[in-house]
């Protein structure tokens, strides 16, 4: 049996080949807009029985050489819905080929499952995706991550500094788990792509993490900075379990699934585009005008002497102009070509960034080179590989909290404008007569390097088992490995000002790590299509994934001379830190789609880890959706509807422990040279298990038949269960943390976004989409008592996040002064109770005092199409609501610099006033420092804002202008563009954006004095040919 | 043949594939592998071997400097010998001078950074307890000994979290059972506590043998024996025997102790620090001369209340060339009682053990004590270059010429604010700023969860 069916496409074949040599038939034609009568320049036409196709050229025409004696050409462009057109040898000369405008993205293909696509049409989820053009088509971030501002409703996408390089956070939905990963798992190409933040060791120096918390605070970059936004062909984003609980374990924190691109057949395409830009501080505090008398009342007589040297010359410097005060010249360049022919296609780009940054020796540089190859083996097999390499250094300052005032922030704050900081002649620095660290000589003299060379490389290969009318089964496989080498290396020589006087001067701190990811999975997809009306997609594989990290951290003191290398020096100190995960993972989805009318998906994926207790525990998530598309039913007649949409899915995923939670450790130990152990602060937990996190998300999806507006309604319930939670034991017992689950919490939302095409005529196209998101959390059951975030602020006295039942998880408390119902101070005895002021002392607790999450985010995107060669577009972005604590403006305050020191504007509530025994009129920082200890209100203060994220203009040469240029040329395109242009908050510091603790499930929003924001200009310049 | 050629290339590639896949990696089990970065509890707390029990007697002498420089903040400030200028953490001017309406926080980190640090190392010393009892590797005389040990430093500990808490109370820990929380202790109960420690403690010591299984560093030296260690562990017996205000029991102890009124005064036992790789550095160790906003200086008022002539002064601290000052305060004279980030601070050293000997006797006032008394407080003022003492022979005066030697003598060891408290005395201390507070006890760290006022 099976050999006549072997011989029976054995014949076929031959039968198909002997047609092909026979007969053949050239077709041309052109493709056009429906609406507009537009041209549409590089639409793909593509023959599927000889695997042949090309696009059109600049006027929209098309040649192809067809076998036989007809064919179906699929016409497709990006944007509109795509045609299957019939040609035949006696009409294919100049065919009109009309294309409509896809307003709904009804046509685009979305992931589910691990190895099926679906079209949007059908899909039961608010899956967010983001083309190669809404990427980069207005202006470019820095790194990946800033390329999505604004462009998915439901996330959370904020930077923690301004410094250059990356080390940006994205929250989808809210809050993911406490004390568990919250950033998504990112899959490129199906290479699990390694997202970690590795610290670069700045503590040893800064000793930030010695006092108020014990979280590091040293700006790390996550690792997705890595990838090169120009080689993304398309982002998909799973935000929730519903679309994600097919990934399992690893995917509470939501999916983002990257497709880089991928070459086409024909002769080769080149592409080369090159922006030049200018970086420069968004926005400058100012600082306060002094005379003699406040110069002696803030820094004693030397202030006074200092004060009248400078009044003396009229001497009086602007230091956020000496720090911050570079205008840093951006360039990226970048070469792409794509080529191939029936079987192969291969996708080349190289890509050269250098970014400088506001601050003088800070800047970041990336080289990546990235092959993409496909290859049709024959027609059951092919094979795509994707192999990228990728080379950074950045240089970003040393910023955040410090208990030593060695970091550029802190010596920041203790500067006040009638000091002279800078080197004389010869080059030396003069010491901070305030201050254990001059900022300009750390900044000039000391570094802060990050190298990172990453290969990431997958294959995923095809194999089509058999196919006939009704059934298709193929078997899919996928490898990916992505491994990167990082080297921190911060250089104290022992001429700066904190070293010299140090008992070993010279520090220098390397930090060496390397991390390895592996990835595979085997799948089965089938696809049944019983009757006309029903298809049946079935699919089942297997997965694994594996993570071995190493990471070595040398500390060396007493340096030699200006040696750079680690063993120069007189002391060292080494530690090392190794992490490994193995995952395992069955998973089994079932997919019935009716007439494109009822989509139901049901779905069980099946997770075993070592980071659980019991590492052969198999974990459960299932999932189940339907989608219901009532614009095909027969009862539907509205005409003006193109598509109405029901869906409602439901999923859940898992977010495993951090490495080490299970384990108790005793710590290596030294004294005078008699070496030991000693127990950590973490008491090891043997039966951890990972969160549980279920999604229910229901929705709606509508767009009119015009083409002139659809909308997306989504709203969504994510419930946590099993939360990894940290609780603080009673210190006595000797230890001071451990892990266990319990707990529930849940985050509710609903995400809105409307895409409208006012006007779509042949000189002006205008699309515009609206997005509006908002996400509320609650913790609902908290068997431990409340406890505030490690990582969430320094104590209640300067404000700080706490977890507690029956409130939000994002809210902040502190101290404030009790009140009672009339509003007024309550005072109580040493018994605690309530006496008449006077006979007791003013009563203090712990109150709500803000909360971080946003009320609600807004993005307004408009692209603009005039005359069909100018393109202008701009993306606005409001975040209402959300509380920082702005720890920034105290240190200022302390050290009597801040700029609105004695302006007298400031409102305080008048029982806070009278609590601190000051008067309305007491001057700003007056105000500030009577309440410290008495109220945290100060310091928790709205960050709301409307910032111009993205704007650009960008004009299309004509053809007449690049048909001289001579017949490779297909387009040359210039522009201008933005980014961060500007922004408007009351906020009272660099950036209501930033976080002190880097990329934290709740706790963003504290500030200690980061590197400062910047906006960025550019020039650009795109050929294709 | 035409079977090979026609199973495809493809498939053949892809079983090549697959059996690479297979082949190369633990496809489907995963092992449980322990933690690749410490030691885990469980591996030494049964049968442990005498190299197990020297790595925690290790840790357990290590531990015991976690933190440090923050009880000589929290002693040093409140007992107005020192301040502690950083401009990045306010709070060392602010709630520990009682700056304004500022209190004592029980969240806060020098509340609770010491306590969790005096109590990590009583869990080492009952892990040490634990597991040497289940050792079958240790003879009798051996087991006393580590348990002597174990059992002094653990009173040591305890006792540095009550000379903070004071009448708040310390916490007692469940000795085997690291999941338990144990009892709240009052301040009589605390020192109780403390005191059948150390007589445990050296009984044990009594009953070790010559010399000790384990080693000790350097700032052990003269005391890593047996006897010796009892000696140290009587001389800590009489320091809380003082505290108590048991005469008698303290002048015993001290007679059994290493007191030597014709020796160093700096003999005794010090806490190490290197900068050999895991080890520690001095964290009070500071150049006196350092910028204000990171700095530590002395009290004004301990260069302005000297007697002239006392060479302790110019020991113990260095005038600035640039006034420090922070907050309010200011200082010229910046801290130099340690020379360098090695040099060691003492736990106990013979120059207290004298003034101990001095107290007990002014406080018991019977027969020729005073005289006695003052003899003993002469041995510390010759050495510090000052004339015999002058003054009237009378308890009141002496206690006074006492708690004086013991303000210069021990500046900056961590004496002040308690000595002065014992004392009741607290009133006495200098108010820098209108509105600052001298603070009686910490509160307990609110992560003990006993609900305070």
């Amino acid at each position: 049996m099976e050999l006549r069916y072997r011989s029976l496409l054995f014949s076929c074949l031959l039968f198909l080949i002997s047609q092909t040599a026979m007969a053949q038939f050239t077709v041309t034609g052109t493709v056009f807009d429906q609406k507009t009568g537009d041209v549409l320049i590089g639409a793909n036409i593509y023959h599927a029985d000889s695997n042949k196709g090309t696009t059109t050229d600049a006027n929209g025409k098309f040649t192809l050489q067809l076998p036989g004696q007809n064919a179906t050409l699929r016409i497709s462009y990006i944007g509109y819905i795509t045609r299957n057109v019939q040609v035949n040898s006696t009409a294919s000369n100049d065919i009109r080929i009309a294309l409509t405008s896809d307003v709904a993205n009804l046509e685009e293909v979305v992931v589910t499952g691990l190895a099926s696509t679906v079209k949007r049409s059908n899909l039961a989820n608010s899956v967010a995706s983001v083309s190669a053009d809404q990427l980069l088509g207005t202006s470019p971030a820095q790194t990946l991550s800033g390329d999505l501002y604004g462009k998915i409703p439901g996330a959370e996408i904020s930077a923690n500094s301004g410094a250059p390089g990356g080390g940006i956070s994205v929250r989808l939905r809210g809050v993911t788990s406490i004390n568990g990963a919250s950033q998504p798992l990112y899959i490129v190409d199906g290479v699990y792509y390694n997202d970690d933040a590795i610290n670069n060791g700045s503590n040893q120096v800064t000793a930030a993490a010695a006092a108020g918390s014990s979280a590091k605070q040293e700006d790390p970059v996550n690792r997705i900075a890595d990838l090169n936004p120009e080689d993304i062909q398309s982002i998909e984003i799973l935000k929730g379990a519903s679309a994600a609980a097919i990934y399992g374990a690893r995917a509470s924190g939501g999916v983002v699934i990257i497709q880089t691109k991928r070459g086409a057949p024909g002769a080769p395409q080149f592409s080369f585009s090159q922006r030049i830009g200018l970086t420069t501080i968004s926005n400058k505090l100012g600082t306060r005008q002094f005379d003699a008398d406040k110069a002696e009342a803030a820094f004693g007589p030397t202030g006074r002497t200092l004060y009248e040297e400078a009044a003396a010359s009229n001497r009086f410097l602007d230091y956020e102009d000496l720090m911050y005060g570079q205008n840093g010249l951006l360039s990226k360049s970048t070469l792409s070509t794509s080529f191939g022919n029936e079987n192969t296609s291969l996708f080349v780009s190289g890509s050269l960034q250098d970014d400088e940054g506001i601050i003088k020796t800070t800047g970041y540089e990336k080289q990546s080179i990235r092959a993409n190859l496909d290859h049709q083996f024959s027609s059951k097999l092919d094979v795509a590989v994707s192999s990228n390499y990728v080379h950074s250094k950045s240089r970003r300052g040393l910023f955040n909290n410090d208990n030593s005032g060695t970091t550029f922030g802190v010596a920041m704050t203790a500067t006040p404008n009638f000091i002279d900081l800078r080197p004389d002649a010869s080059g030396n620095y003069p010491d901070h007569p305030f201050n254990s660290s001059n900022q300009l000589q750390t900044r000039d003299l000391f570094s802060n390097g990050e190298s990172v060379n990453r290969i990431t490389t997958s294959v995923q290969a095809n194999y089509k088992i058999f196919q006939n009318e009704a059934s298709y089964l193929q078997f899919r496989f996928t490898g990916g490995i992505d491994f990167f080498s990082q080297n921190n290396k911060l250089i104290f020589p022992s001429i700066l000002q904190f070293e010299r006087i140090s008992g070993s001067p010279g520090t220098l701190i390397e930090t060496t790590t390397d991390n390895l990811n592996t990835n595979t999975s085997a799948i089965l997809v089938h696809t049944w299509i019983p009757s006309k009306n029903v298809t049946l997609t079935s699919q089942g594989g297997f997965t694994t994934f594996n993570n071995d990290q190493n990471s070595i951290l040398s500390v060396a003191n007493n340096v030699l001379g200006t040696q750079t290398n680690i063993d120069q020096a007189i002391e060292l100190t080494v530690d090392q830190t190794k992490i490994f995960q193995r995952d395992r993972g069955f998973f089994a989805q079932e997919e019935l789609n009716y007439k494109d009318t009822y989509i139901l998906t049901g779905g069980l994926r099946a997770d075993k880890s070592d980071r659980n207790g019991n590492v052969d525990k198999y974990y459960f998530y299932p999932k189940a959706s339907l989608a219901w598309n009532i614009s095909n039913e027969n009862f539907w007649n509205v005409k003006a509807i193109e598509n109405l949409k029901f869906r409602v899915a439901y999923g859940q995923t898992g977010n495993l422990s951090n490495f080490g939670a299970k384990f108790t450790a005793l710590t290596p130990s030294n004294i005078a040279g008699l070496g030991g152990i000693l127990i950590d602060d973490t008491r090891g937990v043997a039966n951890l298990k990972p969160e549980r996190q279920t999604e229910i998300e229901a929705g709606f999806d509508a767009s009119l038949s015009s083409g002139a507006a659809s909308v997306e309604l989504t709203v969504y319930q994510k419930s946590i269960t099993d939360m990894l939670l940290q609780r603080e034991l009673e210190p006595s017992t000797g230890f001071q943390f451990e892990s266990f689950n319990s707990g529930k919490m849940w985050n509710r939302g609903i995400e809105v976004s409307l895409d409208l095409l006012p006007v779509n005529t042949s000189n002006l196209r205008w699309n515009s989409t609206l997005n509006f998101w908002r996400n509320r959390s609650k913790v609902t059951d908290l068997p431990v008592p409340p406890f505030d975030l490690e990582a969430g602020g320094f104590s209640t006295t300067l404000g700080n996040y706490r977890i507690e039942q029956g409130q939000s998880a994002t809210q902040i408390v502190g101290s404030d002064p009790e009140v009672d119902n009339n509003g007024n101070l309550v005072y109580r005895d040493a018994n605690g109770n309530v006496v008449p002021e006077g006979q007791g002392s003013l009563s203090i607790i712990t109150k709500k005092l803000g909360d971080g999450e946003p009320d609600f985010q807004m993005s307004w995107n408009n692209d603009f199409k005039i005359a069909k060669s100018l393109t202008f577009n701009f993306l606005l972005h409001w975040k209402q609501g959300g509380d920082n604590l702005n720890l920034t403006q105290l240190l200022f305050d302390l050290n009597g610099t801040t700029h609105d020191y004695d302006d007298q504007d400031l409102k305080i509530a008048d029982f806070r006033l009278q609590a601190a025994g000051i008067t309305s009129d007491a001057t700003n920082a007056q105000k500030r420092l009577a309440l410290l200890g008495i109220s945290a209100s100060q310091f928790v203060q709205d960050a709301s804002y409307l910032r111009l994220r993205e704007i650009g203009l960008y004009y299309d040469l004509p053809v007449s202008a690049i048909s001289a240029l001579g017949n490779t040329v297909r387009r040359i395109r210039i522009g201008a563009s933005a980014t961060n242009l500007f922004t408007i908050t009351n906020y009272d510091s660099y950036d209501p954006e930033v976080s002190n603790f880097g990329n934290q499930p709740i706790s963003r929003g504290v500030e200690v004095t980061p590197y400062p924001s910047s906006k960025q200009y550019y020039l650009h310049l795109n050929i294709d040919f | 043949m035409k079977l090979l050629n026609t199973f495809s290339k493809s498939a053949l590639i892809l079983s090549c594939t697959a059996l690479l896949w297979g082949a190369g990696c633990d496809i489907i089990k995963i092992k449980d592998r322990p933690d690749p970065n410490n030691t885990e509890l469980a591996t030494v707390l049964n049968n442990p071997n005498k190299a197990d029990l020297n790595t925690l007697v290790g840790g357990t002498v290590s531990g015991l400097r976690t933190d440090i420089n923050l009880w000589y903040i929290d002693c040093g400030m409140i007992g107005r010998e020192m301040y502690r200028f950083l401009a990045s953490e306010p709070r060392n001017t602010g709630d520990l001078l009682g700056k304004e309406n500022s209190q004592l926080d029980p969240g806060s980190f020098y509340t609770t950074r010491p306590w969790s640090a005096y109590y990590t190392n009583i869990r080492m010393t009952n892990i040490l307890i634990q597991s040497s009892g289940t050792s079958e590797a240790l003879s009798t005389e051996e087991l006393n000994g580590i348990l002597g040990f174990a059992k002094t430093i653990q009173a040591y500990e305890y006792l540095q979290a009550l000379d903070l808490t004071n009448d708040n109370g310390i916490r007692a820990q469940v000795g085997n059972d690291i999941n338990s929380v144990g009892d709240p202790l009052s301040k009589s109960e605390g020192f109780d506590l403390v005191v059948s420690l150390l007589e445990d403690g050296a009984s044990d010591l009594g009953n070790a043998g010559n010399s000790f299984f384990f080693s000790l560093p350097s700032g052990f030296s003269g005391f890593n024996t047996p006897a010796g260690f009892l000696q140290f562990n009587r001389a800590l017996r009489a320091r809380v025997a003082a505290y108590m205000q048991d005469w008698q029991t303290t002048l015993d102890a001290l007679n059994a102790s290493f007191i030597d009124e014709g020796g160093d005064l700096k003999t005794g036992v010090y806490h190490d620090f290197t900068t050999n790789p895991n080890d520690q550095t001095n964290p009070v160790f500071a150049d006196p001369d350092a910028g204000s906003g990171d700095s530590w200086v002395a009290h004004p008022s301990f260069v302005a209340d000297a007697e002239a002539g006392d060479n302790r002064i110019a020991e113990k601290v260095k005038l600035r060339t640039t006034t420090a000052s922070l907050d309010g305060l200011s200082s010229d004279y910046g801290l130099s009682v340690y020379g360098s980030q090695t040099t060691p601070i003492p736990i106990i050293r013979n120059a207290e053990l004298i003034l101990l000997r001095a107290e007990a006797l002014i406080n018991r006032n019977t027969g020729t004590d005073l005289s006695d008394a003052t003899d003993r407080l002469n041995i510390i003022r010759n050495a510090a270059g000052l004339t015999d003492y002058g003054g009237p022979q009378t308890q009141a005066a002496l206690i006074d010429e006492m708690l004086n030697q013991r303000r210069y003598e021990l500046f900056f060891e961590g004496h002040r604010w308690i000595d002065m408290r014992r004392y009741n005395r607290l009133d006495q201390l200098p108010i820098d700023r209108p509105g600052d507070n001298v603070w009686v006890s910490f509160p307990i760290p609110e992560q003990e969860n006993l609900g305070q006022q």
